[in-house]
C-alpha cells in the first residue's frame, strides 16, 4: 500500500472535526462559566455565585411564561405539520396531471428565508393597510378589520400556523421518501384481497412509514424548539413579552436586558434539553437501521 | 370524463386551500413592491398601475447594494470554508473504515442538532475576543463552522455512491493516491459538491439570528439584517420599498433552490440510510 496523507482517514478529518469542535465546545465552556458567576452587563465575571443564575431564571414569571409557550409552540407545530403533510405526502406520491408543479409549490416556503416569510407576514398582517384583513373582508368572512399582532391571543395562533407553513415541505419531503420505499406489490396485494382504502392505509402504509413518522416528529421538535425569525420578525416577543418562546427570551435577557449569567444558564439548559432530543433521534435512526 | 382527470380535479382540489396559504405571501410581496407609494397604505388589493420604478429606488432607499455585496461575500467564503475541511472528511468517511468512525459521524449529528441560537452569548464572547465583532469576517467563520456538519453528511453520501473500483483501477495501474483522486475521484465527485456547495450557500444566505447579534453598523449587514432593520422598531415603515428588496432577495435564492430541491432530498434520503 502506498504511504500518503491521503490514505490517513485521521489526518482527513482533523480540519473538519476541529473546525465543527472548536465552534461548539468553547462557546459552551463560556456559557458554562459565565452561568456560574456573577457577571455583569458587560460581561465582567465578578466571582462564583454557584446556581443562584439558574434560580434566577427558574423564579422569573417570564420564563415560566416563555416555557409554557414554547411546549404550545413546539407541540402545535409538530403535530399540525403531520396531520397535514401525511395527507399531502400521500396525493403527492400519487399520479395526476400537474403533479410536478403542485410540489414545486408546496416546497416552496422552504427556499424563503425565515425571516423575510416573517417580515411579509408582519405586512400581510397589518391592522390597517394589511391584504389579509382587506382579503378576508372581500369575501366577506370578517366585517371589521383585525388587529392580528397587536395581541396574543390572535398573534401567537398566526405565528404557529406560519410556523406549520414553513414545516411542510421538509416533513412532506421525509414522508415522499418513506412512501416511494413501501413496494407497490403490497398494495396489489391487498386490492386482490379485496382491502378497502382505509383499511391498506391503516394495515399497511401507516405501519410502514413509522419509521419516518418517529423521524420527522424528533427533527421537527429540534428545528422548531430553536425557530427564532418567525416570532422575532413578527412581533420580538411583544406585546409585553406575551408571545415571547424560550429563544426569544433568551435573546432578550442576554442583549436586551444585559442578564448574562441568567441567559447563559438558560442557554446550558437549553443545550441539554437539545441534546437529550438528539440522543432519542439517534435511537430512533439507529433502530431503523437495524430493522 | 377519463379517471386520471377526475383524479387530478379532486387532488388539486383537495391541496387548494394549502397553495392559497402558501402563494399568500408571494402575491402580497410581489403586489406591494408594484404598488405607487401613494397606495401602499390603502388596503385595496391591485395597484392602479404598476409602479416598477419602486424597484430602483429600492436599491438606493434601502441601501441595497452594500447589503447584498456583503451577503455574497459571507456566502461565498463561508461555503468555501465548509467545503475545504467537509471534501477531505468526507472523503475519508466514505473511503475508510477507522477507529473512530461512529464516533465523528454522531459528533456530526450532534453539531447539526444545536443551531447557532443556544450558543449565541458563547459565540459572541468567541467573536469579541477574537476581535471580529462588527467584521463580516466573523459570519464567515462561524457559518463555515456551523456548515460543516451539514456539508459532510450531504458528501459522504454522494461520495459513497461512487464506486471505489475505479480508484483501486487507477491505483493499480500505478498511479498515486493523489493522482487517482484528482484524475479519477474528483471528476465524478463534481456535481455532488456543486449542489452541496449552493446548499450550503442559501443556509448563509437565509441565516438571521448571528448577524443580527455580531453586526452593529449598517455597513455590514447582510440582506435579511438590513431589511429587518428597515421594519424593526421604526414609526413609518416604506413597505412598498421592503416588499421590492424582499423580492429581489428572495426570487433569485427560491428558484436555485426549487430547482435543486430534488438533489437535497436524495442526498439527505441516502445520509439518512446509509
Amino acid at each position: 500500500m502506498i504511504r500518503s496523507p491521503l490514505t490517513n482517514p485521521y489526518l482527513l478529518i482533523l480540519p473538519g472535526f476541529l473546525l465543527a469542535a472548536f465552534i461548539i465546545l468553547w462557546p459552551l465552556y463560556q456559557l458554562g462559566t459565565i452561568s456560574l458567576n456573577d457577571v455583569n452587563r458587560f460581561g465582567q465575571l465578578r466571582g462564583l455565585n454557584g446556581v443562584e443564575n439558574y434560580v434566577a431564571v427558574f423564579t422569573d414569571p417570564d420564563f415560566l411564561g416563555a416555557l409554557w409557550r414554547t411546549f404550545i409552540w413546539t407541540g402545535g407545530i409538530v403535530v399540525g405539520t403531520l396531520i397535514i403533510s401525511v395527507p399531502v405526502a400521500m396525493i403527492l406520491n400519487e399520479d395526476f396531471y400537474g403533479r410536478s408543479l403542485a410540489r414545486v409549490i408546496i416546497m416552496l416556503p422552504w427556499a424563503v428565508s425565515l425571516t423575510m416569510t416573517a417580515i411579509v407576514w408582519r405586512w400581510a398582517l397589518n391592522g390597517e393597510s394589511g391584504m389579509l384583513n382587506s382579503g378576508l373582508q372581500n369575501i366577506g368572512l370578517i366585517d371589521q378589520n383585525i388587529q392580528w399582532l397587536a395581541r396574543a391571543s390572535t398573534a401567537f395562533p398566526v405565528q404557529i400556523m406560519i410556523g406549520i407553513l414553513v414545516t411542510i415541505p421538509f416533513t412532506t419531503t421525509i414522508f415522499l421518501g418513506g412512501l416511494s420505499s413501501i413496494p407497490d406489490d403490497l398494495y396489489e396485494a391487498a386490492k386482490l384481497e379485496g382491502a378497502s382504502r382505509w383499511q391498506t392505509f391503516r394495515e399497511i402504509t401507516l405501519p410502514l412509514m413509522k419509521p419516518f413518522l418517529n423521524i420527522s416528529i424528533v427533527l421537527n421538535m429540534i428545528y422548531v424548539f430553536n425557530s427564532f425569525p418567525i416570532i422575532w420578525a413578527t412581533t420580538q416577543g411583544g406585546p409585553a413579552n406575551s408571545t415571547d418562546i424560550l429563544v426569544t427570551y433568551l435573546y432578550k435577557l442576554g442583549f436586551r436586558f444585559g442578564k448574562l449569567g441568567e441567559a447563559s444558564a438558560l442557554s446550558v439548559m437549553m443545550f441539554a434539553l437539545l441534546l437529550a432530543f438528539t440522543i432519542l433521534y439517534v435511537a430512533l435512526a439507529m433502530r431503523r437501521e437495524r430493522t | 370524463m377519463n379517471p386520471k382527470l377526475k383524479k387530478s380535479l379532486l387532488y388539486w382540489a383537495l391541496l387548494s386551500p394549502l397553495i392559497v396559504l402558501i402563494l399568500f405571501p408571494f402575491a402580497v410581496m410581489f403586489i406591494t413592491a408594484i404598488k405607487p407609494a401613494n397606495e401602499v397604505l390603502s388596503p385595496t388589493w391591485w395597484p392602479r398601475e404598476a409602479a416598477w420604478r419602486n424597484f430602483i429606488d429600492m436599491w438606493a432607499v434601502t441601501n441595497f447594494g452594500t447589503a447584498l455585496w456583503n451577503s455574497i461575500y459571507v456566502s461565498v467564503l463561508s461555503t468555501v470554508l465548509a467545503l475545504a475541511v467537509s471534501i477531505p472528511a468526507a472523503y475519508a468517511m466514505s473511503r475508510f473504515r477507522f477507529r473512530g468512525q461512529g464516533f465523528f459521524r454522531q459528533f456530526l449529528l450532534v453539531t447539526q442538532m444545536l443551531s447557532p441560537i443556544v450558543l449565541v452569548i458563547g459565540l459572541f464572547r468567541l467573536v469579541v475576543w477574537l476581535g471580529l465583532l462588527d467584521n463580516v469576517n466573523s459570519i464567515v467563520f462561524v457559518y463555515g463552522a456551523f456548515n460543516v456538519a451539514f456539508t459532510v453528511w450531504m458528501l459522504q453520501s454522494y461520495f459513497s455512491t461512487i464506486p471505489k473500483d475505479l480508484e483501486e483501477a487507477a491505483w493499480i495501474e500505478g498511479a498515486s493516491p493523489a493522482k487517482a483522486l484528482v484524475m479519477v475521484f474528483l471528476p465524478l465527485a463534481l456535481p455532488a459538491m456543486t449542489v452541496t456547495a449552493i446548499f450550503s450557500f442559501i443556509n448563509a444566505w437565509n441565516e438571521f439570528v448571528i448577524a443580527l447579534t455580531m453586526l452593529r453598523r449598517q455597513e455590514s449587514y447582510t440582506l435579511p439584517i438590513q431589511i429587518f432593520s428597515l421594519v424593526a422598531g421604526r414609526y413609518t415603515v416604506e413597505w412598498h420599498h421592503v416588499m421590492a428588496a424582499t423580492f429581489v432577495a428572495t426570487i433569485p435564492v427560491a428558484v436555485i433552490f426549487a430547482w435543486l430541491q430534488r438533489y437535497l432530498v436524495r442526498g439527505l434520503a441516502i445520509g439518512a440510510v446509509k
